[in-house]
C-alpha cells in the first residue's frame, strides 16, 4: 500500500470516530426504578440464587421449605428454599460501620435466597428433574396450586395429609402414599409429641377406608402397648371411632372390658405358638441361662415345650443334657411366672383368624394396654414370626388371592438397633419383601437404628427431628437426598411432616391430616361414595 | 538510623504540623472567626436534586493508543426516594492528538455555543480526563433541562476547571441562573491549603474547628477573604467548606456561582435534610448514588479490554503482536497472570 493510500484510509477512519450530526451527540439511556427482586440471578444447575426485598411484610416472608416456581418459556422449574441470607449491592462491612439506620435506597439492599432445584415441568405437564438452569433474571414466583397439579398425578392411595408450602397448606393437593410399596418398609420419625401415633391413625384409616371400599393391597398389623389407638383418650379419638370404615379393621384385645366391646375379640396365643427364642426377649440371661434355653427346642418337642419343661421328667432331660439345676430352676421359674401374668396365653389362638384378616387387606389392631416393654417385644416377637413363616409358606404355595402385609413396630429402636440381637425384625427388614412382609417402624430416636437397614426404607415419613444426630442419621440414609432439609426438619411444627417416598419424585412437605379432624371429614364427604362402591346408592335407575 | 527511627521523628513532624492544639492557631493564620461558622438547620424540601458524576477507566495506556472508557450522567431524587438514573455519554475515547480537537469541538459548539477548544501542548497527556470533564458538563447541562425552578443540581467536583472549559461552565452558570436552579460543586477531596510556614490541609482542619464550635450540628463556613491557598478562583462564584450532616465527622468542599451567594444558606439546609442517609452519612446522598450507578468497574474495565483484543486480532493482529503491545512492563514485574 502505497503512502498516500495508507494515509487516506486512515482519514476516513478518523472521520468515522467523530461525532457526526447533532442527534449523534447525546445518546442518553434513563434507568428507572423495575423490580429486580424476584429473579433468578444465579448460580448453576444444582443451586439456584433469587433476591427478594429485605423488608417483606409478615404474610409475604420468605421461609426456608417454601417451594418457588420458576417461569422460563415453556418450562416451570421448581425449588425449594433452602437458606435464605442479607445481601446488598455494597462491599464491605458498610452494614457494621454505619451509624444511621435510615436507608435511602432499599433497592439496593435485599435478602438472597438459595433455593435447590427440584426439577421441571415441561409443556406436557410432565415432571422432570432438570439437566439444565432457568435463563438468568427469569422471574420467579412462590408456587401455586397450579404448579402443584402434575403431584396428584404422582401421589398414591393413602392419604395422610395435605401439601404444605412453608406453613401454607395446600389444600387443593392431597398427599398419599403408595400401597404397591408399603412391603419395601416404611419409616416414621420425630421427636416425642411431634405427632406419629397421629400419623398412624391417619394413616389406618385411610387403610380402613379402601378395604372396606374393597380396594385394599395390603393388611396392616398395629401392636398398641398404650391403649392409645383402640378407642383414644379423652377427646382424642380412636381407630373404631371410624363407624363408617369400621369392616376395614379387626381388633383383638388383652384387656376384658375392651374385648367385651362388639367388634373387638380377646386375644388369645397358645402354647404352641410360643418359642424358646421368643421367651429369651423377656429376661436378661446369664450365658448359662442362654444356653440352656437354647437347647430346649433340641431336646422338646417345639410344640409342646412349655408343658413338658415344667413337668419333673422335663427337668430330669435338662439335667442330663449337662445343665445345672439352679440354671433349669431359674428357666421354668420364670416361665411359669409369665404364663401367669399373661392370661392371654392359652390353648386356643388368635393368630390364624388375625393372619386372615391382614391376607384380607384389613387393619388389625392388638390392643394390649399397660403391657410391659418386654412382654410387648414379646408378643410382637412371637406374632410377627407366625405371619412371616406363614407368608413363606403361602410364597411357595403360591397364594394368589391374599394381599401383602405391613409390621407396625412402635419405638423400633428397640429391635432394629445397631447393637440389637432380635434378629426376627432385621430378617423381615432384610427379606421380608420377598414374601410380601413390610415393617413400619416408628420411632423418636433414628439414631439407634442400623443404618443399613434404614437403608432399606423406602418410605420416610419425617416430623419434628430436633436432635441433630437423628437428622444425620436419616440423610445419610435416606433412598431420596434429604440433607439440603436439614433446616427445615429441624423447624418442622406438630402435625408437619416430610415425606419421601418411590414414585413421588422429591421429598413432599405435607401437613399430616388431624386425625379427629380427618375422620369427622370421611364421615362427611364419603357417604355417597361408599354407598356406591357397596352398590347400595343409585343415583340413577339403570 | 534505622527505619523505626526514622519513622518515629516523621511521626513527630506531622503532628507538630498537622495536629492543632486547640485552634488558636487556625484561627489566628486563616483569618477564620468562630462566627464565621454558620449552623444549618435541615430542612425539608419537596423539589428534586440531581447528583451528576462521571467515570473513566483506562483500557489500553500505550502513548500511540490510549483508549478509555467514559461514563456520565446524573441521578435524580424526589426526597428519599431514588426516581431514575441517566446517562449521557458512555463510549470508549481514542485520546489522541491529532482527533481531539474534532471529538471536543461538535459538542462546545452544539450545546454550549462555542467555538473551537484550544489545547496546549502541555494538556495533551490529559485528554481523556478532559474529556470526560466535557461530559459531565454535558450531564450538568441536560439536566439543567430537565430541572424545574426550586431544584437542585449537584456536582461531583469543583468548579475551579481546566482553563478551556471555563467558557462552558460560564454558559452553564448563565442557564442555571436563568432557570432559578441552584447548582453547587461538591468535592470529596480538595488542595485548600493554609499556613504561613507549611502548607496544612484546610478542609480537615475547619472540620476539627467546627467540631469544636458547633459540635452535633451542620454548618457551612464561607471562605471569603480567608487567608486560604483555594486555587485560582476565577470561575465567577465562591467556595465554601460544608458538614452536611450533625452526626458525621466530615466536611467538604463546595464551590457556588455567585449568584447563589445570597441563597447559599437555605440551599444547603434542604440538601442537609438528605445528607444523613445509612449508606454514606455525611454525604449528599443523590451523588452517592450517582458515584455507584455511574461509575465504571473493574470488571467492566477488564472485559472492554478483553473485547478490544478480540477485535485486534479478528482484523489479523498476532496474538504476539498484541501481546508486545499491550504489555505493560510493570505486569510483567508484578508477574500479574492474563495478556
Ligand atoms: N397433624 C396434626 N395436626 C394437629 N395436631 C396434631 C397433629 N399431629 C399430632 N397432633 C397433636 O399433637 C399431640 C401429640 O401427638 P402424638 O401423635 O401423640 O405424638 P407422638 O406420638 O409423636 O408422641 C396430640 O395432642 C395431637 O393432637
Ligand atoms: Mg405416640
Amino acid at each position: 500500500m502505497r503512502a498516500e493510500e495508507r494515509e487516506k484510509k486512515v482519514a476516513i477512519k478518523q472521520e468515522n470516530i467523530q461525532p457526526s450530526g447533532a442527534e449523534s451527540l447525546l445518546n442518553r439511556k434513563v434507568i428507572e426504578e423495575r423490580d429486580t427482586t424476584y429473579r433468578i440471578v444465579s448460580k448453576n444447575v444444582s443451586e439456584y440464587h433469587f433476591i427478594v426485598p429485605f423488608d417483606l411484610s409478615e404474610e409475604e416472608r420468605v421461609e426456608v421449605g417454601q417451594i418457588f416456581s420458576i417461569k422460563d418459556q415453556g418450562l416451570t422449574f421448581l425449588a425449594r428454599a433452602v437458606n435464605i441470607e442479607h445481601s446488598s449491592n455494597y462491599d464491605g462491612h458498610w452494614d457494621t460501620t454505619m451509624k444511621g439506620t435510615q436507608f435511602f435506597d432499599s433497592d439496593q439492599i435485599f435478602n438472597r435466597v438459595s433455593a435447590e432445584p427440584l426439577g421441571c415441568i415441561n409443556r406436557k405437564l410432565e415432571f422432570k428433574k432438570s439437566r439444565t438452569l432457568p435463563t438468568k433474571f427469569a422471574p420467579v414466583a412462590r408456587a401455586e396450586r397450579e404448579e402443584f397439579r402434575f403431584l396428584s398425578q404422582v401421589m398414591g392411595d393413602i392419604e395422610v395429609g395435605y401439601l404444605r408450602n412453608g406453613s401454607r397448606l395446600v389444600e387443593e393437593i392431597q398427599v398419599a402414599l403408595h400401597s404397591e410399596v408399603m412391603d419395601h418398609h416404611m419409616g416414621v420419625f420425630a421427636t416425642t409429641g411431634m405427632g406419629k401415633s397421629n400419623f398412624m391413625k391417619v394413616f389406618a384409616a385411610s387403610c380402613m377406608r379402601l378395604a372396606a371400599r374393597g380396594q385394599s393391597k395390603f393388611g396392616l398389623l398395629i401392636v398398641d402397648p398404650h391403649g392409645e389407638y383402640l378407642k383414644g383418650k379423652g377427646p382424642v379419638k380412636g381407630l373404631t371411632h371410624l363407624k363408617r370404615y369400621r369392616e376395614g379393621l379387626a381388633c383383638y384385645s388383652t384387656n376384658r372390658q375392651n374385648a367385651s366391646d362388639p367388634g373387638v375379640e380377646e386375644l388369645a396365643i397358645s402354647e404352641s405358638e410360643i418359642f424358646p427364642e421368643d421367651i429369651a426377649l423377656l429376661y436378661e440371661w446369664s450365658p448359662p441361662q442362654r444356653d440352656a434355653l437354647e437347647a430346649v427346642s433340641r431336646i422338646f418337642d417345639p410344640a409342646s415345650w412349655l408343658e413338658e419343661i415344667k413337668s419333673p421328667e422335663g427337668m430330669v432331660r435338662m439335667m442330663q443334657e449337662g445343665f445345672k439345676d439352679s440354671t433349669v430352676n431359674v428357666l421354668v421359674r420364670r416361665i411359669k411366672n409369665e404364663l401367669e401374668r399373661n392370661p392371654y396365653i392359652r390353648k386356643r389362638s388368635s393368630l390364624a383368624n388375625i393372619l386372615a384378616n391382614l391376607q384380607k387387606g384389613k387393619v388389625v389392631l392388638v390392643d394390649i394396654p399397660r403391657m410391659s416393654d418386654r412382654s410387648e417385644l414379646f408378643l410382637l416377637s412371637v406374632i410377627s414370626r407366625y405371619i412371616l413363616d406363614e407368608y413363606k409358606k403361602d410364597e411357595k404355595e403360591g397364594g394368589e388371592s391374599r394381599k401383602n402385609c405391613l409390621i407396625t413396630i412402635e419405638e423400633a429402636q428397640r429391635v432394629l438397633g445397631s447393637g440389637s440381637n432380635i434378629s426376627r425384625f432385621e430378617s423381615i427388614a432384610r427379606e421380608g419383601r420377598k414374601f410380601g412382609v413390610g415393617l413400619c417402624a416408628i420411632t423418636q430416636q433414628p439414631k439407634l437404628i442400623d443404618k443399613q437397614l434404614l437403608s432399606q426404607f423406602n418410605t420416610l415419613v419425617v416430623m419434628g427431628l430436633g436432635d441433630r444426630n437423628d437428622r444425620r442419621q436419616l440423610e445419610e440414609s435416606a433412598k431420596q437426598d434429604l440433607t439440603s432439609m436439614d433446616i427445615e426438619i429441624q423447624t418442622l411444627e406438630k402435625g408437619e411432616a416430610v415425606v419421601s417416598t418411590l414414585n413421588i419424585p422429591f421429598p413432599v412437605p405435607a401437613r399430616i391430616h388431624r386425625y379427629e379432624d380427618y375422620l369427622r371429614r370421611l364421615d362427611k364427604e364419603d357417604k355417597q361414595e361408599s354407598l356406591i362402591a357397596r352398590g347400595g346408592f343409585k343415583p340413577f335407575l339403570d | 538510623m534505622d527505619e523505626d527511627s526514622r519513622l518515629s521523628l516523621i511521626a513527630e513532624l506531622i503532628r507538630d504540623h498537622i495536629s492543632l492544639d486547640g485552634i488558636d492557631r487556625y484561627l489566628a493564620e486563616t483569618g477564620v472567626q468562630s462566627c464565621d461558622f454558620v449552623p444549618v438547620e435541615p430542612r425539608d424540601f419537596a423539589g428534586e436534586i440531581f447528583a451528576v458524576d462521571g467515570s473513566n477507566a483506562s483500557i489500553c495506556g500505550w502513548s500511540t493508543a490510549n483508549v478509555n472508557l467514559i461514563r456520565a450522567g446524573y441521578a435524580v431524587y424526589r426526597e428519599r426516594d431514588w426516581k431514575r438514573t441517566v446517562i449521557t455519554f458512555d463510549d470508549a475515547f481514542l485520546a489522541d492528538p491529532q482527533l481531539c480537537q474534532k471529538m471536543f469541538d461538535p459538542y462546545l459548539e452544539h450545546f454550549f455555543g462555542l467555538k473551537g477548544i484550544d489545547f496546549k501542548e502541555s494538556d495533551l497527556d490529559r485528554l481523556s480526563s478532559y474529556y470526560r470533564e466535557l461530559h459531565e458538563y454535558v450531564a450538568i447541562n441536560d439536566a439543567l433541562s430537565e430541572a424545574h425552578a426550586g431544584d437542585i443540581i449537584l456536582y461531583d467536583g469543583s468548579f475551579d476547571v481546566f482553563e478551556p472549559l471555563r467558557g462552558v461552565l460560564a454558559a452553564i452558570f448563565d442557564r442555571a441562573r436563568e432557570k432559578g436552579i441552584a447548582l453547587l460543586a461538591v468535592a470529596k477531596s480538595s488542595s485548600i491549603f493554609w499556613g504561613e510556614v507549611v502548607s496544612l490541609p484546610f478542609v480537615q482542619h475547619t472540620s476539627m474547628a467546627g467540631s469544636r464550635l458547633l459540635p452535633g450540628a451542620a454548618w457551612y463556613l464561607s471562605l471569603k477573604d480567608k487567608k486560604v491557598d483555594a486555587g485560582q478562583g476565577r470561575w465567577n462564584g465562591q467556595t465554601y467548606i460544608v458538614r452536611f450532616c450533625g452526626q458525621s465527622e466530615h466536611a467538604f468542599r463546595v464551590d457556588a456561582p455567585s449568584y447563589l451567594a445570597d441563597d447559599i444558606g437555605s440551599v444547603l439546609e434542604k440538601l442537609a435534610a438528605y445528607s444523613c442517609s445509612a449508606e454514606c452519612m455525611g454525604y449528599p446522598h443523590a451523588l452517592f448514588r450517582a458515584h455507584r450507578d455511574i461509575r465504571i468497574t473493574e470488571q467492566e474495565g477488564a472485559a472492554a479490554c478483553e473485547r478490544l483484543m478480540a477485535q485486534l486480532s479478528e482484523i489479523g493482529m498476532t496474538h504476539s503482536e498484541i501481546r508486545l503491545l499491550m504489555q505493560d512492563f510493570h505486569d510483567i514485574l508484578e508477574m500479574r497472570p492474563g495478556i
